[in-house]
């Protein structure tokens, strides 16, 4: 709950003092942040009757003073020049003016010096920077992911962009929680550790006066890791719910589009998928696509009697009841819709290309040794027409990321095979994969192999035998996770940040991956939440990933590269 | 949670470069507009800046006409009118309200066994929810004229005030119709425990049992007459009431029906912030692009077309009468 109500907290603020009717205006960014937290019904109980974006707003002319304008913006200069020009020409009653974030002295003095008809009536900075879609997961949406696999020199300006966005959301989640953490990143990473320094010079130097709580537990801890340190967890297929939906389908905000999957009736191109509001998706969204099925089927039965008892309706009391129970039998109705109709359309993509074939062999790449097996393995899948491309491309470089060094025959054959199999997925992307995040690049263990007790630990695994084969994976931040809960992280492998220390185990522990998260890792931490070990881990990334979003930041990234070797 | 007020910094910078700027001619608008601004806005302002500053904030004291004030530029910002409808709407709903607390307590004090015959209370009861019924008819109705045609920023706030009203008038409905019920139910158990032997012959519909009576027994004596009598003025009494109830339930089952389609599911797409934003940018151009084309239809429309013939052949018609009259 701990950011989603912070979220919240924040817009009830935000809305409460200000009477009378008002509009709510935001900005692209905002938008989401708003979104995923506030629904319209609550937005008109505030008495909020308009919602427009800062952009479009200055198109229209009419004046509305019977309005007042509560502006929850970004502080970005596109912003401030919106600002501008709406305060000059002012349509609204009056304005409040809310940041998402630290304001600079400069734009304080651009606003004031463009509010001649003093309009603005306040001025306050909300930190609600992030976007909070589930509650112990956040994301920044940030366009230009792939920027954090090319080196500075290529752009740096937009690298600059990039770092300042991460840096400003995560200071955001620390104000939001009233903290500041102890910060420690991954030794291997330059942009982690860049991150790190930027946001330990915010923190403690720039603004330390806003960050300095007085809190005498234990400061919390920030790890900023690097997503090529476990380039294995997105490219994989996800079995549980909400992985699932986003792998095959994608999920952007808690919001899915099928506009694009298949003909579907008007009320279900576009549905939400929110642990919040949606009490079965809570209860399901970490279950593996078998027990989801027997839940579902369970759902359908039980609305199927209600559905039952109100066709027999017989006497006026019958006809009393129904009323009175008609707006929850209609919400009932569209939820078991929305849910079969997305599990429906899921297994007609498991179908059409043969998903459990492909990813019972992911999972063997991703979590079991054997170099030979895996490479007649992965011919046999490659010679096999009903797999799709993308899946060949995936399954290569699951390949080629666990079996890198041995027998790099087999290694140019599979490439090889990939090249003449499809023109479209370059073989050169694998090896740009592995330029990026091969062995010599990778801090932690993520494959068991280097570690004593971890090869011990796989081979018990493998006596043992799993529940499961195709959710087997384990993502390295579950490693990552146990480590700090045992005060056993690395300081070779993930120092501390300046002269910061911890003494003795935090409480707190927001986990930042720059070049995104995924839905298996929030998975991974939400359990890890449920048992009951004294931390509470927070998870945020720059972006929230699939394999589809992976593969193209790699191939972003590999244009670029290309482009600027070019020029130089 | 943590945040910051920016307002003391920014009223400083204003303040100071409102100095630099150059002053405006009249010294009272200066001194009232630095006093407005500083004290957050009070309402009443004088004539005098209302003429200087035709866009200022909210001015009670115009000669403008309340419903021009969404076209020009110039006019001073009157709400239009549609907010007047709003608000007799939301202060029609608030004394449904205060009314359905005193319902509430008419049905407690009905409730308890008392020594009078009840009519009394009968009578405050039916009053109340007849009136509260009919300030939710009469709400309904007004709602319906907020609707607005064509789209526009405006008919957007009109249609979420709409819709929040809606929501509001839909829970008191259903808050009414439990009420009623659960006044029922009770009214029928007590009723029961008073005297079960006649509520049995109501709800048999009474003459079954008569028939019984008269198989049994050929002869009414007295006694059994009078508590026919009884019973039967008892039934066609709970008749009524439940036929009275009845139809408040069909009343507002139909009031529920059409709120229903104004309101929001919760948790649904519609109910998303994001999506309402996107259809708006998208039904305004559409609008745009609807008025568009009915502007490029009319211009090329028929009528120009035959008036434009119609005047030709005039033109024509009166050169060859002309002609005529000349050659001729």
């Amino acid at each position: 709950m701990v950011l989603v109500s912070a979220a919240r907290d924040y817009i009830n603020r935000l809305l409460q003092d200000i009477s009378g009717m008002k509009v709510l205006i935001l900005d692209s960014q905002t938008v989401s942040i708003v979104s995923v937290v506030y629904s319209q019904t609550e937005l008109l109980q505030k008495e909020v009757f308009l919602v427009e974006l800062v952009d479009s707003i200055s198109k229209s002319k009419e004046p509305m003073s019977h309005l007042k304008a509560v502006y929850f913006l970004r502080p970005t200069l596109e912003n401030i020049q919106h600002l501008r020009r709406q305060l000059a020409n002012p349509r609204f009653g009056e304005s409040h003016l809310f940041f998402s974030n630290i304001l600079k002295d400069t734009q304080i003095h651009i606003l004031a010096d463009s509010d001649e008809q003093e309009v603005v009536q306040q001025v306050q900075e909300y930190y609600g920077d992030f976007v909070a879609i589930d509650p112990y997961h956040f994301t920044l949406n940030i366009p230009s992911n792939h920027m954090y696999m090319l080196p500075a020199v290529v752009d740096p300006p937009g690298l600059q962009h990039f770092c300042d966005r991460v840096v400003d959301g995560i200071a955001a989640v620390f104000l939001a929680l009233k903290r500041r953490p102890v910060i420690r990143y991954q030794r291997t990473s330059d942009i982690a550790k860049r991150v790190a320094q930027e946001t330990s010079k915010l923190m403690y130097q720039q603004e330390s006066g806003l960050f300095d709580f007085r809190r005498t537990e234990i400061s919390p801890l920030l790890l900023i890791v690097d997503r090529r340190d476990d380039p294995v967890t997105p490219l994989l297929n996800q079995w549980t719910y909400q992985a699932m939906v986003h792998e095959l389908i994608g999920i952007h905000d808690n919001k899915v589009d099928l506009s694009s999957i298949g003909k579907l009736p008007k009320d279900q191109q576009e549905v939400v998928l929110s642990s919040e509001q949606d009490a079965f998706f809570k209860a399901n969204m970490y279950e593996n696509f078998g027990d989801i099925g027997m839940n579902i089927k369970k759902m359908v039965d039980d609305f199927q009697q209600v559905a039952k008892s109100n066709q027999n309706i017989q006497t006026i009391e019958d006809m009393a009841k129904f009323v009175d129970n008609y707006p929850e039998y209609r919400k009932m109705h569209g939820n078991v819709s929305k849910h079969v109709t997305l599990v429906t359309e899921m297994s007609k993509i498991v179908e059409e290309q043969r998903l459990m074939l492909v990813s019972e062999m992911e999972q063997d790449l991703a979590c079991n040794s054997g170099q030979v097996a895996a490479f007649e393995a992965v011919t046999n899948l490659l010679n096999n027409e009903n797999v799709s491309d993308i899946d060949c491309l995936r399954l290569v470089m699951l390949y080629a990321l666990h079996y890198e060094k041995e027998s790099p025959v087999h290694l140019m054959q599979l490439f090889n095979k990939l090249a003449s199999r499809s023109p479209k997925y370059k073989p050169g992307l694998v090896q740009f994969l592995l330029k990026q995040a091969g062995v010599n690049k990778r801090t932690g263990d993520l494959y068991g192999d280097r570690d004593l007790l971890n090869i011990a630990r796989n081979m018990a695994r493998g006596l043992k035998g799993v529940e499961n084969v195709y959710i087997q994976h384990q993502p390295l931040l579950f490693q990552t996770m146990e480590s700090i809960i045992k005060g056993r992280l690395r300081d070779v492998d993930y120092p501390f940040v300046g002269n910061h220390f911890q003494q003795g185990r935090p409480q707190d522990v927001v986990i930042f991956i720059v070049g995104g998260a995924t839905y298996e890792e929030s998975r991974s931490v939400a359990l890890q939440n449920a048992s009951i070990s004294g931390i509470r881990f927070i998870l945020g990334g720059s972006t929230v990933l699939n394999s589809k979003r992976f593969l193209k930041d790699l191939e972003e990234a590999q244009r670029i590269a290309k482009a600027s070797t070019n020029v130089v | 949670m943590a945040t910051r007020n920016r307002t003391l910094i920014f009223r400083k910078y204003r303040d100071a470069l409102k100095s630099v700027r150059v002053p405006t001619s009249s010294s009272p608008s200066t001194s009232s507009v630095g006093g407005v601004g500083g004290g957050g806005g009070p309402v009443i302002e004088l004539a005098s800046t209302s003429l200087l500053h035709p866009n200022r904030k909210y001015a009670p004291i115009s000669t403008e006409d309340p419903g021009n004030s969404s076209k020009g530029a110039f006019t001073v910002g009157l709400p239009p009118a549609w907010v007047d409808v709003s608000e007799e709407i939301a202060a029609n709903v608030q004394r449904a309200r205060m009314k359905m607390v005193e319902l509430a307590k008419a049905h407690a004090k009905a409730l308890m066994p008392s020594f009078g015959d009840g009519k009394e209370d009968q009578r405050t009861i039916e009053g109340l929810t007849q009136e509260i019924t009919g300030l939710l008819r009469k709400s309904e109705k007004q709602l319906k004229r907020l609707a607005a045609a064509g789209p526009s920023e405006d008919s957007n706030v009109r249609k979420n005030v709409q819709r929040s009203l809606a929501t509001d008038l839909q829970n008191l409905s259903m808050e009414l119709r439990k009420k009623q019920s659960t006044y029922l139910k009770r009214l029928r158990q007590q009723k029961e425990g008073q005297d079960g032997d006649d509520l049995e012959m109501n709800l048999n519909g009474g003459r079954s049992i008569i028939d019984d009576d008269n198989l049994d027994d050929m002869v009414f004596n007295e006694h059994q007459m009078a508590k026919l009598k009884k019973s039967e003025a008892f039934t066609v009494e709970r008749e009524r009431e439940i036929q009275q109830v009845v139809e408040s339930v069909n009343e507002l089952a139909q009031i529920m029906k059409d709120l229903s389609v104004l309101v929001i599911d919760q948790g649904t797409i519609v109910d998303r912030i994001d999506y309402n934003i996107q259809n708006v940018a998208t039904t305004v151009e559409e609008g745009l692009k609807q008025l568009q084309k009915a502007e490029r239809t009319q211009k090329r429309g028929g009528m120009v077309m035959c008036a434009t013939v119609l005047v030709i052949m005039c033109a024509v018609m009166l050169i060859l009468l002309i002609l005529k009259t000349i050659l001729f």
